[in-house]
């Protein structure tokens, strides 16, 4: 007796009613091809699973959990683009603050990213996207209350975040001026909100001055993810001797 | 009259509160669903995230007797889908080198295996992808698969069928293939 291989694959993830599947075992015995066949099947569904499966031990992201919990969900969730939130139709500030965490970066940084030098202050590693050279630098070594008013890069507020790690706000006052939030991970800065727009660019002149001289996208960024109160110099100081382990 | 609006918005309360619950308790497959069908982790958790959003905007939708996972689900393959057509439009962006960097940086200490698949199931057509997905990753039945997808359960035999086939292929000359 021959069966298609559609058969044969359906005996491997058990979908066979019992008649179909005493035939499969019947000729199983007498043809061993059939057999080899099957454990194809098994062989690549058990592979298959097996590496998804690690996904499932992960630590579930605070983002999302957060996403779920949120009293008042933001009607056509399917909206939240980077570019979207970018554009003039801001959803008001509750729903703005709930996403925030998740308003990254994936096209803003495919803008920066994708310069041709490849060598700017954000760059895309391993899947992230990552602070690089002087401001991942400027991340880990420069304190709020000691820093050159014409540097490169002027921190804002750090804190640590419902998740535990240390974030930081700044701003970049190069040829692209822009403002950001980004958060320490074993393998370096996470920036996870990035704004280039025009008050990104003004703010990064008057940064210290003004009242509110963080874009709004990544002061909401900061309202979501930060625990607690931000750091005062001195715990600031602290958290950089830990090199920024929670 | 009065007492049956009452009575009905209750029940909508609280079936709301369990939603939030069911999907908080399916979060993690959810996630891992995602990461068979997305390119990178952050992908795969922003179509979580949608999933979760556009579940609670549309609550109403549910009916008592669907199956809450295979609703979540479907949520989550549209919004894959949708998420791809945008994509396409866009003409973006970050595809091709993002996988090629991860697979280039060994201090990533990335899961190479399972990058390995993931590339293999990047390969595939959509529907192929998304039934290796549901029924391989996810170890939904043939027929649970089929409702998700909306196609008769044949249809879903086939894709499947031709899904592993192109993958044992991709997979057969990669360290780890079964022998």
């Amino acid at each position: 007796m021959t069966f298609t291989d559609d058969v044969l694959m359906a005996y491997a993830d058990d979908e066979l009613d019992t008649p179909t599947r005493a035939a499969v075992e019947a000729a199983m015995a007498t043809d061993p091809e059939i057999g080899r066949r099957i454990a194809q099947h098994q062989a690549l569904r058990g592979r298959i699973h097996s590496a998804f499966d690690k996904v499932l031990l992960e630590p579930v992201p605070a983002r999302l959990l957060q996403a779920v919990r949120s009293e008042a969900p933001p009607h056509g969730g399917n909206n939240i683009v980077p570019l979207r939130m970018r554009g003039a139709r801001r959803p008001a500030w509750p729903q703005w603050t709930a996403i925030a965490a998740s308003l990254i970066v994936g096209v803003i940084a495919g803008r920066l990213v994708l310069a041709p030098s490849g060598t700017g202050p954000i760059v895309m590693r391993t899947g992230q996207v990552m602070a690089s050279g002087t401001l991942a630098d400027a991340l880990s070594d420069q304190l709020a209350a000691h820093q050159a008013a014409a540097g490169p890069v002027s921190i804002g507020v750090s804190f640590r975040s419902k998740s535990g790690e240390y974030c930081r706000t700044f701003a970049w006052r190069q040829t692209s001026a822009m403002a950001g939030l980004a958060c320490r991970a074993a393998d370096g800065w996470r920036v996870r909100v990035v704004d280039g727009t025009q008050s990104a660019a003004a703010a990064s002149g008057s940064y210290r001055q003004a009242a509110s001289p963080m874009p709004p996208a990544v002061i909401a960024a900061v309202g979501a993810l930060i625990a607690g109160e931000p750091l005062d110099a001195q715990a600031e100081s602290a958290a950089r001797a830990r090199h920024w382990r929670p | 009259m009065v007492v049956t609006v009452v009575v009905r918005s209750r029940s909508m309360d609280s079936s709301g509160e369990d939603l939030r619950d069911h999907i908080i308790e399916l979060l993690p497959r959810l996630r891992r669903f995602a990461r068979s069908l997305a390119r990178n982790a952050q992908d795969a958790d922003d179509l979580v995230q949608i999933t979760a959003e556009r579940a609670l905007a549309h609550a109403a939708q549910l009916r008592p007797d669907h199956s809450v996972a295979g609703w979540l689900f479907g949520i989550l393959r549209n919004a894959w889908i949708d998420e791809g057509r945008s994509r396409r439009r866009r003409g973006l962006l970050l595809e091709p080198e993002d996988l090629a960097e991860r697979v280039a940086d060994p201090a990533a200490g990335a899961d190479q295996e399972l990058l390995c698949l993931q590339s293999a199931l990047s390969q595939l057509p959509e529907e192929q992808r998304l039934a290796v997905a549901l029924v391989l990753v996810e170890g939904f039945s043939y027929k649970e698969a089929a409702a998700i997808m909306g196609i008769p359960v044949g249809t879903l035999t086939s894709r499947l069928g031709r899904a592993r086939e192109a993958l044992q292929s991709l997979l057969s000359e990669t360290p780890g293939a079964p022998s």
